[in-house]
């Protein structure tokens, strides 16, 4: 866990200010943007809680995959409209810019064992990679088994409904 | 100054409250999903919160978190599906224009 008040205040301004740009602008591309923003900076929060993996977790599926979902649906469905301008992309192109190099840099100089003594860990809770994998495993696996195979049922089952919807039509829908 | 978990909870109520209010006065279907994104993520933050101050012997709460993230991107893309499904037929994103399934 990474108790530093510099990182966690200029993540908080960014993903407030994120969150908020999202919900108030127009232009739903800019909003998505934004929305990128909020979710990557949520996984630094994450990874200053002390969770790595649900920081990786955060990154990756809320990251890439839930933008390019929404990506591809403002593309299918606001094709007709005008592009809005807005003169607020660049701040966001800025912080955003701003806020992954200095993830970057901070990584880097973690991994790198270059910390500056200003950067303290609370050694309250410290648990190496084989313990959290280790816990993890038993977690899913063992104690929340249930829950972990109602969720590799509901993403079939979905995965199934849209196979029906695509190959059937939904004509009988309209 | 110490960062304590009432600083990362107010940061997930924030988040919370705003995906409440987006999710309130937008008019457009794809915001309205992220909103509700919003909504989780900061469930998300304060799940992890409790996990890390309260004591996570078994990691319960990062992997009720791991769930989460599951389930958001699950809900997500069943949201999006019906959206595109019905936009077929209304050829509007406003959310007034859907008041029936």
């Amino acid at each position: 866990m990474i108790n530093n008040p510099i990182i966690f205040y200029i993540a908080s301004f960014l993903i407030i200010t994120f969150a908020l740009c999202s919900m108030f602008l127009k232009n739903i591309i800019y909003s998505l943007l934004c929305a990128i923003m909020v979710f990557f900076t949520a996984s630094i929060f994450f990874y200053t809680l002390g969770s790595e993996y649900n920081a990786i977790i955060q990154a990756v599926i809320y990251g890439i995959a839930v933008p390019v979902i929404i990506g591809l649906s403002v593309m299918f469905t606001t094709g007709k409209n005008k592009t809005q301008k807005s003169s607020v992309l660049p701040l966001v192109l800025a912080i955003g810019t701003a806020l992954f190099v200095m993830a970057f840099v901070y990584v880097i100089m973690i991994s790198l064992a270059m910390s500056p003594d200003s950067f303290h860990f609370m050694d309250i809770q410290q648990f190496n990679s084989y313990d959290v994998i280790s816990e993890f495993t038993r977690g899913i696996f063992i104690d929340y088994v249930w829950a972990f195979e109602l969720l590799s049922l509901l993403l079939t089952i979905i995965i199934a409904g849209f196979t029906m919807l695509k190959i059937k039509g939904v004509h009988k829908w309209k | 100054m110490e960062i304590t978990m009432y600083h990362y909870l107010s940061v997930g109520l924030i988040l919370f409250l705003t995906g409440i209010i987006g999710s309130i006065i937008s008019k457009n279907v794809i915001k309205v999903l992220i909103a509700i994104e919003f909504m989780l993520t900061g469930i998300n933050i304060n799940f992890i919160t409790f996990a890390t101050y309260c004591g996570n012997d078994k990691f319960d709460g990062y992997i009720i978190a791991l769930f989460y993230v599951g389930l958001g991107a699950v809900e997500l893309a069943t949201a999006l599906y019906i959206f595109y499904l019905m936009f077929q037929k209304k050829e509007s994103d406003n959310m007034e224009s859907y008041t029936e399934l």
